[in-house]
């Protein structure tokens, strides 16, 4: 990502109207977002939106990956399904790029940071169905051991 | 001057469809441009009830708007015509007992000019607002579980699979009158407004309705292709759809480049194809045994086609579709999310290819087409993101189910320390044994301090009255604070908030109904507190931990109590076995006697060689 620092800056001159679009919408974006009060709302798209625009800067899929798995452990524990996080995160990058495309109609700034939102927003989708897959996969093998476990508990003594 | 016509420049359609499961159907729709009234209603009731009362209601919301739209506010004329229809359909509820207790709701758009509408509605049908490709509800379901939902004793995931998620808090009919809620919107040109029955929402996801309603097509076709898309997803209700789209601005030259987008991409899937083929395609676990055109022409090439249609309408239904379909099959296959992963970055390698020769030549098409195609390839990740999630829902109530079994299972108790030392550190069993032994055996000073600003907020946070949830966030302080977070303090915890209670509904639910609120109050208040991002994850699963702690606790205090009632039906139902042993052995005895009894008759007799008991 050569070109990253100038359209990180053309993303944070950018990000406080994605932050309000953001906030006019989220309710069709998440009902969990959609029930926030205002200054709560503002903190956790903040929050994704920060790491965004780190993402943008650095390119350090690594960073946006621990970010990631963070963010959805943490909407675990507020009893939000990964289906749902997935389908937020894609909304607020989705959002993102159309406010970029709606501010920089006509202009190639405006159209490279529409595209690299984009493909950051795939980016999320694919580093968050890993993490999905992951723990499908440590699940699968703790439910192995827990049948292990049953037959060998059903045996007679 | 005339003023002008309520819905000049402005497309309207609506669609209606009995569904695959009802017989009758009982929705009924206005679609009257001329006085700009769209209406949806959804009749209930036995005795074919429901369509009376939805046809009722509607002929009197019809004419009331055709005869007062001149003299009467927009806003009272609104509410007057749906007031119209509830009192007539009471009317005649009461005047004929067969059809006591029928209803409907209805959801109603009046446009007051082409870009100004009211919506008004009463219970669970609905209408969205989709503004620049994205779509917002406009209406809340006027449903018991809803209302629960937004007094905070029900969380939006539990509302999912609530038995009661479609009983009505409102509707037209059940009394003579009733509260309509109503809200005026501003329409942008373009904007589309559906108004639905939940026919249509409860057999097709948002995500569904959403790509469906901003494709390009003119209204009919999509009010036509919503209702195809609720009968593909099941069709177990009648369905309706009315679509109404604001007068569009100028066509811009994105969207004509992006039908051009289409055909380019279009033209080059052989390309495409080629292309797929040399970044390994063909060698991908998930086409073993396929012939190589075969694998391209199944997996590439459908692809292709997918991205075509959807480039073509504006929509990633086709895509969704097809990851979904591929996704699916493999994994029943037993698949793994690894070569599928190879499988999609092949594609999206391939598609990126194509698109930058097409940027070579035709720079602007090709970065249209560069957005486009990356945003399908999205679509395609949220479609495998969702068949990840729901294996995951799966995996995870069978692993619930396989560890209550060996619970049951263990009797020793180095066993169970077996069992521990194993999962000991994986958390991810939602149902936490107060009795399971914890590795961490306390908790920082930063994070205590943090669990304990967390529920002074919480309790600050809580209504006056609820003294159950008070007593809960206080028993939840005590157990999350507790640094060996032993069995005693949960079960001491639980014992106090449980105190004398009866094994019934009115015993039982509002302690959980508590409990669960606790959760949500805790949950939304660790985000108001100020404290570096790692302490507020540790300080959210020792209260997570202590919640579910605290629950575990509580249920076995329940089951403790209802064990006499087990008691009693355990020896019911060892009764039951035993006379049904005796009714069985009666029925041996009895046929005994018969097959004695009929080989026993002569032979010779001239009526055959068998007996009846009438001679």
């Amino acid at each position: 990502m050569s070109s990253a620092p100038p359209l990180a800056m053309g993303y944070e001159a950018l990000r406080p109207k994605i932050l309000q679009r953001l906030l006019d919408l989220r309710s069709t974006l998440d009902p969990s977002l959609g029930r926030l009060d205002d200054p709560t709302a503002r903190a956790q798209i903040g929050a994704v939106l920060d790491h965004l625009g780190n993402f943008i800067a650095t390119g350090d899929l690594g960073l946006h990956r621990a970010f990631l798995h963070t963010f959805m452990a943490m909407r675990a524990a507020e009893a939000q399904s990964p289906a749902s996080v997935l389908a937020m995160l894609v909304a607020i990058g989705d959002t993102a790029a159309q406010v970029a495309q709606d501010e920089g109609a006509g202009t190639s700034a405006g159209s490279e940071l529409t595209l690299l939102l984009t493909r950051v927003t795939a980016s999320t989708a694919r580093a968050v169905n890993d993490l999905i897959a992951d723990e499908l996969a440590r699940r699968m093998g703790q439910w192995g051991e827990l049948s292990k476990k049953e037959r060998e508990g059903g045996k007679p003594k | 001057m005339t003023a002008p016509a309520p819905t000049a420049g402005v497309r309207v359609a609506g669609d209606t469809n009995v569904g695959k499961v009802r017989t009758s159907n009982e929705d009924s729709m206005i679609v009257d441009a001329m006085h700009g009234l769209f209406v949806v209603l959804d009749g209930m009731g036995g005795a074919n009830a429901g369509d009376i009362a939805s046809q009722m209601a509607r002929d009197a919301i019809a004419e009331f708007v055709q005869h007062r739209r001149s003299t009467m506010p927009m806003r009272a004329l609104l509410e007057g015509a749906i007031q119209s229809g509830c009192a007539t359909v009471f009317a005649a509820a009461q005047a004929n007992r067969e059809r006591h207790g029928m209803g409907t709701t209805c959801v109603a758009c009046l446009m007051v000019d082409p870009t100004h509408a009211l919506i008004g509605h009463v219970g669970d049908s609905r209408a969205y607002l989709l503004r620049g490709g994205r779509l917002q509800m406009l209406t809340r379901d006027h449903t018991i579980v809803e209302e629960l939902v937004d007094r905070g004793l029900l969380s939006p995931d539990e509302a999912d699979r609530h038995p009661y998620k479609n009983v009505l808090s409102r509707n037209l009919g059940a009394r003579s009158e009733t509260r309509v809620d109503i809200v005026e919107i501003e329409l942008k040109p373009g904007d589309r407004v559906l108004l639905c029955s939940d026919g249509l929402y409860g057999y097709a996801s948002a995500e569904g309705i959403q790509y469906i309603l901003g494709s390009g097509d003119a209204p009919d076709h999509v009010a036509r292709d919503l209702i195809e898309l609720a009968l593909r997803g099941g069709g177990g209700d009648n369905v309706t759809t009315i679509v109404i789209e604001a007068p569009q601005p100028a066509p811009s030259s994105t969207q004509l480049v992006r039908t051009n987008g289409a055909v380019a991409w279009w033209q080059r899937r052989q390309r495409f194809l080629h292309v797929a083929k040399e970044r390994g395609l063909t060698r991908n676990p998930i086409v073993r045994g396929l012939e190589p055109k075969e694998a391209l022409e199944l997996i590439a090439l459908s692809l292709c086609q997918a991205i075509f249609h959807d480039l073509e309408k504006s929509t990633g239904v086709n895509v969704w579709t097809f990851a979904q379909n591929l996704a699916g099959g493999w994994f029943e296959r037993g698949g793994d999310w690894a070569a599928l992963r190879g499988m999609m970055d092949v594609l999206g390698e391939s598609s990126r290819t194509v698109v930058d020769e097409i940027r070579t030549t035709e720079p602007q098409l090709g970065f249209l087409l560069d957005v486009a195609v990356s945003r399908a390839l999205v679509v395609a990740e949220l479609a495998l993101g969702g068949l990840l999630a729901d294996r995951l829902r799966q995996v995870d109530t069978d692993l619930i189910q396989l560890h209550t079994a060996n619970q049951e299972t263990i009797d020793a108790p180095e066993e169970m320390f077996e069992i521990g030392e194993q999962f000991i550190d994986r958390p991810t069993i939602p149902f936490l044994r107060p009795d399971r032994v914890v590795t961490n055996s306390g908790e920082s000073a930063e994070v205590l301090s943090a669990i304990e600003k967390t529920l002074t907020i919480a309790r600050a946070r809580t209504a006056p009255r609820a003294e159950l949830v008070k007593h809960v966030l206080t028993a939840l302080e005590a157990i999350a604070s507790d640094g060996a977070s032993s069995f005693a303090t949960s079960v001491l915890a639980a014992r106090d908030i449980y105190g004398v209670r009866t094994v019934d509904d009115n015993g039982i639910m509002p302690l959980f109904d508590a409990l669960d609120q606790a959760r949500i109050l805790t949950a939304s208040s660790v985000h108001q507190i100020t404290v570096p991002e790692h302490i507020r994850a540790r300080t959210l699963r020792a209260i997570s931990a202590a919640h579910q702690r605290l629950v575990g606790a509580t249920t076995g205090l329940v089951l403790e109590a209802a064990a006499p009632y087990t008691d009693k039906l355990r020896e019911s139902q060892a009764m039951t076995s035993q006379l049904r042993g005796q009714v069985a052995q009666a029925e041996k005895k009895r046929a005994e006697l018969e097959r004695k009894f009929a080989t026993g008759v002569d032979p010779s007799l001239p009526w055959g060689a068998r007996g009846t008991t009438e001679w």
